[in-house]
C-alpha cells in the first residue's frame, strides 16, 4: 500500500514544521562558506545581464549611500539571514553581483503596493538600490517600454534566460473568472501567464499577500476565484514573501540567499522562508511585556494609548501572526504598525482580510463560522445559542417532569 | 428497604473532580485569554503584575491536568477491575435496548422504567464519552495553539517536545484553516463542553428527585441506593 512506503512515511513525519535552527554548527557553516564563496567566484566570472549598466561602486556613489552605510546593511542583511557574522564579505561581495542574475516580475490582480513600498523610501535606502542594481528585465511598473515593445521585452527574456531567470508575481491569480485579469494585445489571462513564465524559470517568487495566499482579492465572497502563485504552478520551486506588503527586506533576503548559495532558503509548512516567517510578531514585539500584564488598550486614545499598552483588546493579531517586522520593521527600520499605536491585521497569514483584519480580538470578531455558510457571528454568539437552546430544552423538560410528577402523585394519593 | 451499591471508586470520584476544577478553570481563564473581559487594574509598572501570563498559565495547568486525567480514564475505560465503561458502549442487542429504554425513560417523563438502573447503563456511558471525545479535541487543538509559541523549536525541557507536539497536531491546522481556524474551533469546542455540562447536571439531579434513589450522592460518596422488593 502506498501509505506504508518508507518515504510516504518520512514525508508525513519530518513535516517542515517551524523549528528554525539558528546554529547550524561550526561545520556546517565552514561548509557552506566554501560553497558560497566558490559560488561567488563562479558568478563574478559571468558577465553581468546588461553589460553597459553603471559598476556597484558607481552606484553606491551616485546614489550618495556612504561606504559606512553599505556595510550596516551588509551587518543587517547576514543577521536577516541567519548567518553567523563571518559572512559579511560574502555578503558584500553578493550584493555586487546581483547583476548576474535576470529577473521577471509580473503583477497580476494587484495594486501595485509591494513594488511601491520598495520605491517610495524618502532617501534611497541599500535595499531598493539592490533592486534597481538588480537585473530586472521586465517589470510593468517600472520600466521604459510600452506596448509592442514592452512584450517583446518580456518574450526577449523568457527566450534568453530560459531556465535561469527568478520570476516574481506581484498579485493574486483569478481562476474562476479568468478573463478579470487579462494584459496585453494579444491576450492572456493571468493564469497562462504565470504558468507560461514559470514554466521557463529557475524559481518563482511570490511577492506579497495577493500572490502568495490570494490576499485581498481572495476575500469573501472572492469573486474572481483568486489563489496565490502555488495554487496554480506545478513543478517549479515557489517562494512565498507575504505581507502587504511584502518588506523589501524579505524580499532582497531571498534573493541574497539564493546568489550566495544558490538554492531558496529554508521554507515553512506555508513555502514562507523561515528566516524572516520564522518567528511570530508576538514574539519579539516590544509591548509583549504590557500583553503578559494584562495591560490593554482599551478604546483609541485612551490612557493605555498613550502609555503604549498591548493592542490585543484592539484586534492585535500578533500572536498568530509569523514576519519579521517587529525587528526588521519597515522603511529601513523606522518604524511598523505596532509602534504607531495600532495592532497587527495578520497580513502575512492566509484569509488575511477575513479572519484577521477585524480590529478586535477573534473571539469578538464577525467572522463566517465555518459550517454555517453565510451568516456572520462572533463564535460567542453561536456558542451562546447553542447554550441557550440546551438550557431550553431542559427547561421544558424540567417543568413537564415536575407536572407530571404532581399528577402522578396525585393520581396515588387518590 | 433500599440496598446500597457502589457505583463509583474513590479514583473515579477524584477524577471527577479534578476535571470539575479543571473545566471551571479552563472556561475560565480560556474567554479571558481570547478576549480579557476585566482590567487587571493594578497601578505597578507591568514587569511586576503578570494578569495575562497568570491566566494562560492557569489555562495551562488544567488543560495538563485534563490530560493526565484523560489518559488514565481511557486506560480504565479498558483495564478497570470495578467497572469497565467500554463493555456498554459495544453496539450489542442489549446494550442498544438499554440505550433506547434509558432514553425513553427520560422522554416519557419517567413513565416506563424498564431497565436496572442500579449500574451505569449506556446511555450514560455514551454521554460521557462524548465529553471524553471532546476533551480530546480540546487537547489536539489547544497544542496546536501552545506550541506555535514555541517555534524557536527550543523549550525548557528539551527539543524533543516541540517536535512531538508538531508532529501531532500539525494537522489540525490543515483540517481547520490555520490559526485562525483552530483558534476559532478551540473556542466554539468550549460552549459545547459547556453545553454538555448543562445537560449533565440537570440529568443527575432529575435522576435523583424522579427515580429516587440518591443519585446525586454517587459522585460524592460512590454510593446509590436501589429500592429492593
Ligand atoms: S501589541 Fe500585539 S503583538 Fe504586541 S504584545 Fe500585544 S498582542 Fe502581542
Amino acid at each position: 500500500m502506498d501509505f506504508f512506503r518508507r518515504d510516504y512515511l518520512r514525508e508525513m513525519f519530518t513535516k517542515p514544521t517551524n523549528l528554525i535552527d539558528t546554529n547550524k554548527g561550526e561545520e556546517y557553516y565552514r561548509n557552506l562558506y566554501r560553497k558560497a564563496k566558490e559560488r561567488l567566484d563562479w558568478l563574478k566570472f559571468q558577465k553581468p545581464v546588461r553589460e553597459n549598466d553603471l559598476k556597484f561602486e558607481e552606484y553606491i556613489s551616485n546614489w550618495d549611500i556612504s561606504r559606512r552605510d553599505f556595510f550596516k546593511w551588509v551587518s543587517m542583511m547576514t543577521a536577516t539571514l541567519m548567518l553567523p557574522p563571518s559572512f559579511e564579505p560574502l555578503v558584500a561581495e553578493a550584493a555586487e553581483v546581483m547583476n548576474r542574475i535576470p529577473v521577471i516580475w509580473i503583477n497580476i490582480q494587484d495594486c501595485d503596493g509591494n513594488t511601491e513600498a520598495l520605491i517610495r523610501s524618502s532617501a534611497p535606502t541599500v535595499d531598493e538600490l539592490i533592486l534597481d542594481y538588480l537585473s530586472i528585465e521586465y517589470q510593468e511598473t517600472l520600466m521604459a517600454a510600452a506596448g509592442d515593445q514592452a512584450e517583446k521585452c518580456l518574450e526577449d527574456a523568457v527566450n534568453k534566460y530560459k531556465g535561469q531567470y527568478l520570476l516574481f508575481v506581484e498579485g493574486s491569480i483569478p481562476v474562476k473568472m479568468e478573463y478579470a485579469f487579462t494584459t496585453g494585445r494579444h491576450p492572456e489571462t493571468g493564469v497562462q501567464r504565470v504558468r507560461r513564465l514559470a514554466k521557463d524559470a529557475k524559481a518563482v517568487i511570490a511577492v506579497g499577500a495577493c500572490a502568495s495566499f490570494g490576499g485581498v482579492p481572495a476575500a469573501y465572497p472572492n469573486p474572481t476565484g483568486a489563489v496565490g502563485v502555488m495554487d496554480v504552478v506545478n513543478g517549479v520551486p515557489v517562494v512565498n514573501i507575504p505581507a502587504c506588503p511584502a518588506n523589501p527586506v524579505n524580499i532582497v533576503g531571498v534573493i541574497m540567499h539564493y546568489i550566495l548559495t544558490g538554492n531558496l532558503p529554508e521554507l515553512d509548512s506555508l513555502k514562507r522562508p523561515k528566516f524572516a516567517f520564522g518567528y511570530r510578531i508576538h514574539d519579539n514585539c516590544e509591548r509583549r511585556a504590557h500583553f503578559d500584564a494584562g495591560e490593554f488598550v482599551e478604546e483609541w486614545g485612551d490612557e493605555g494609548a498613550k502609555n503604549n499598552f498591548c493592542l490585543y483588546k484592539m484586534g492585535c493579531k500578533g500572536p498568530f501572526t509569523f514576519n519579521n517586522c517587529s525587528i526588521v520593521r519597515y522603511n529601513d527600520g523606522t518604524n511598523w504598525p505596532i509602534g504607531v499605536g495600532r495592532g497587527c491585521i495578520g497580513c502575512s497569514e492566509p484569509d488575511f482580510w477575513d479572519k484577521y483584519a477585524t480590529e478586535r480580538p477573534l473571539a469578538a470578531s464577525n467572522i463566517r463560522p465555518p459550517a454555517l455558510k453565510g451568516v456572520e457571528s462572533t463564535v460567542d454568539k453561536v456558542g451562546l445559542t447553542i447554550l441557550t437552546a440546551t438550557a431550553i430544552g431542559i427547561g421544558i423538560h424540567a417543568i413537564s417532569s415536575a407536572i407530571a410528577g404532581k399528577k402522578e402523585s396525585l393520581n396515588k394519593e387518590e | 428497604m433500599y440496598k446500597k451499591v457502589p457505583r463509583m471508586t474513590k479514583t473515579m470520584r477524584v477524577f471527577h473532580w479534578i476535571n470539575v476544577f479543571s473545566v471551571l478553570t479552563a472556561v475560565i481563564t480560556g474567554l479571558y485569554i481570547a478576549n480579557p473581559y476585566y482590567q487587571a487594574l493594578i497601578a505597578e509598572p507591568a514587569a511586576h503584575k503578570y494578569v495575562m501570563a497568570y491566566n494562560r498559565f492557569f489555562h495551562f495547568i488544567a488543560a495538563l491536568l485534563l490530560d493526565i486525567v484523560s489518559v488514565a480514564v481511557a486506560y480504565l475505560y479498558f483495564r478497570s477491575t470495578f467497572d469497565k465503561p467500554i463493555k456498554k458502549l459495544i453496539p450489542n442487542r442489549e446494550n442498544l435496548i438499554e440505550f433506547k429504554e434509558v432514553l425513553l425513560n427520560l422522554l416519557t417523563l419517567n413513565r416506563r422504567k424498564n431497565f436496572d438502573s442500579s449500574h451505569s447503563d449506556s446511555f450514560n456511558v455514551v454521554w460521557f464519552t462524548i465529553l471524553h471525545l471532546l476533551l480530546v479535541w480540546m487537547l489536539f487543538t489547544g497544542f496546536y495553539l501552545y506550541v506555535q509559541g514555541l517555534e524557536s523549536g527550543l523549550s525548557s525541557i528539551g527539543k524533543w517536545w516541540p517536535a512531538l507536539l508538531h508532529i501531532v497536531t500539525d494537522w489540525v491546522g490543515w483540517l481547520l484553516g490555520g490559526q485562525a481556524g483552530v483558534r476559532w474551533w478551540h473556542h466554539f469546542s468550549m460552549w459545547i463542553i459547556l453545553s454538555w455540562v448543562v445537560f449533565h447536571i440537570y440529568y443527575q439531579v432529575w435522576r435523583t428527585i424522579f427515580w429516587k434513589e440518591g443519585d446525586i450522592a454517587i459522585v460524592f460518596g460512590g454510593y446509590k441506593f436501589k429500592k429492593v422488593k
